[in-house]
């Protein structure tokens, strides 16, 4: 088990490594500086001075080393978009409304979308399986802007029920908390269909049928348990993807959150935070996919990688 | 009696499935529509014909009304499944060019091959593919055969893993060790065997890259850094509709409902396909 786990450490390692350099090549092959903006035109002794000072001016890779030495110090630099903080401040600033809306999201939308996944399985090929399906595929179709939009039409505009903006009251987190549960929710009611479907239909649910266990105890006791190895792993990386969720959300929504951070940063060639924004969430997709790895492991005997016997 | 093909229980269980059959000719319709665009319409997608009546709600002169820079909505919604389309079907035909290669290399050979193309799944995995496609986006100032592209590298990954499982899968069968008993090369093998046996995988994995294809588009264009205007893309009009929706619901909806229309139909069909096509993988 710790081999593996150190295997899979240096396989983290390499991709992070992999996905630092492309990335930070490709930010800078995009065309323009941070000071070629159009409206308030920087003067070329000005700029100059101010790549300098930014250190600009230096061959990329001699950037890269210096920037990347810093992050492993934990120094992602200055935003020169708001250069009145380190993009750390920024993002301890951003980040909360973000983590709030997308976290309330994921831990609602999951257990329903499980509470349907079991509802489809249990009543497999009735009209509660039917609705499950059309619901969880609907979720996991249609992109999330566009759910939000409906949301705010029907029930901003149409029933003006809810705010359909802003953040400062909780009643305003409602909408957009429903827009990030829609994913978790789909993703889990497929999966809890499926592998529910995929354990009923074993050998030893008959046998435990057999031997007279009431329904609810072979549900809830020996099938859910068993179907719960794959909706584990999900889960992680769909916490994580709620950052990315966060672009449309909180532009619909107008939630002062991360979300717009990610288009600024690569529109205004704002560098450090770009890279920083992007290695984060790479190094949390990698360490998401590595624990959820682990956990199954540990959960799964029938796995569980060298160890054992 | 005849015996039956492979071909006709597929059809069998392709035409047992109602939501996939209504989705198939729902996307029937919406491609005819698209490809007979200048038919059906009355003006052309940018001709601003209708200025003195811009925002004109939707009537039986203007089925989806009039936008804001008075041009007729239903043509730019029409000529929207038109990008839309050729987007998703570009895209999932590049995505299969580089998940077939790929994907048999690595199915076929193992070991370090093997190796070297999983590190690079585990690379397109780990990077939202939003995120790569906005930088990709904003390298080459967006434009339609750049976003096919990107959406292309991302959605090669799903292709090539399904290749790869039955190259794997078929790998060590007899007629293809009696292939290479009679000296078959190695590409010959993957060419006249291994390929034509992955089929069905293959022609599953095209259809469901199209919806991912259609909705990267979207979304980058939604984002304004997708296809350009004039060119009509629903994300675009999505995007401009978010503006006026207090005022003007048609400018919002038409694209809305337009886009959910397609990409669920396509994915239910794809997802019909592969039931119908591989009964062993059904409910992934």
């Amino acid at each position: 088990m710790i081999r593996y786990i150190l295997g899979r450490l240096a396989s983290v390692a390499l991709t992070f490594t992999c996905v630092s350099v492309i990335v930070f090549l490709m930010m800078h092959a995009v065309p323009g500086g941070p000071f070629d903006g159009n409206d308030m035109p920087v003067n070329d002794v000005v700029k100059a001075k101010l790549n300098a000072s930014l250190g600009l001016d230096q061959p990329l890779y001699v950037q890269y080393f210096k920037y990347m030495w810093a992050v492993l110090h934990f120094d992602f630099g200055i935003p020169f978009q708001s250069p009145g903080e380190t993009v750390l401040q920024l993002l301890a600033r951003a980040w909360p409304p973000s983590l709030i809306l997308g976290g309330a999201g994921v831990l609602i939308g999951a257990p329903l979308g499980i509470l349907l996944g079991m509802a489809a399985a249990l009543r497999r090929n009735t009209w509660v399986d039917y609705l499950a399906s059309a619901f969880a595929t609907l979720g996991l179709t249609i992109p999330v802007f566009v759910i939000s939009m409906a949301l705010i039409m029907v029930f901003a505009v149409w029933l003006n029920w809810l705010p359909a903006s802003g953040w400062g009251k909780p009643r305003a987190w409602i909408l957009p908390v429903i827009a990030y549960a829609a994913i978790p929710m789909a993703t889990y009611a497929r999966y809890t269909r499926s592998a529910m479907l995929d354990v009923l239909t074993k050998p030893f649910v008959t046998v435990l049928r057999a031997k007279g266990l009431s329904e609810r105890r072979i549900i809830f006791q020996h099938v859910l348990r068993n179907a719960a190895l794959p909706m584990v792993t999900v889960f992680l990386p769909m916490f994580i993807g709620t950052a990315t969720g966060s672009i449309f959300v909180e532009a619909m929504f107008r939630v002062p959150g991360l979300g717009a951070y990610f288009v600024s940063s690569i529109e205004l060639r704002d560098y450090s935070l770009e890279m920083a924004l992007i290695l984060m969430i790479t190094m949390m997709f990698c360490l998401a996919y590595l624990i959820s790895d682990i956990v199954y492991a540990l959960l799964n005997p029938r796995i569980r990688v060298g160890g054992g016997r | 009696m005849t015996p039956r093909s492979p071909l006709y229980f597929a059809w069998r269980r392709f035409a047992d499935n109602k939501a996939a059959v209504v989705s198939g000719l729902v996307l029937l319709v919406i491609m005819l529509m698209a490809i007979f665009a200048p038919l059906i319409t009355k003006t052309g997608y940018e001709d601003q014909d209708f200025l003195t009546q811009a925002y004109a709600f939707p009537s039986t002169e203007f089925w989806f009304g009039v936008d804001d820079l008075g041009r007729d909505f239903f043509t730019r919604i029409v000529y929207g499944a038109r990008v839309s389309l050729t987007i998703g079907f570009a895209a999932a035909a590049f995505s299969v060019l580089i998940g077939i290669p790929l994907g048999a290399i690595a199915g076929f050979y193992g070991g370090w091959a093997d190796w070297a193309v999983m590190r690079l799944i585990e690379l397109f995995s780990v990077v939202p593919p939003l995120l790569a496609a906005m930088l990709l986006g904003a390298l080459t100032n967006g434009g339609f055969f750049t976003i096919v592209l990107i959406a292309a590298l991302f959605g090669w990954v799903q292709v090539c893993l399904l290749v790869r499982a039955q190259v794997k899968a078929f790998r060590d069968k007899e007629f293809v060790r009696a292939a290479a008993a009679l000296g078959a090369t190695p590409g010959y093998i993957i060419r006249r065997h291994l390929i034509p046996n992955s089929i069905s995988p293959i022609i599953v994995g095209f259809v469901l890259a199209i919806p991912l294809a259609m909705m990267l588009e979207a979304s980058l264009s939604f984002l304004g850094i997708g296809v350009p205007p004039p060119t009509p893309s629903w994300g675009q009009m999505i995007n401009v509709g978010m503006n006026f929706m207090y005022f003007y619901w048609h400018l919002a909806v038409f694209p809305t409902a337009a886009l959910a229309v397609t990409v669920l139909a396509t994915t239910l069909f794809g997802d019909g396909l592969r039931d119908a096509l591989d009964p062993t993988l059904k409910g992934r």
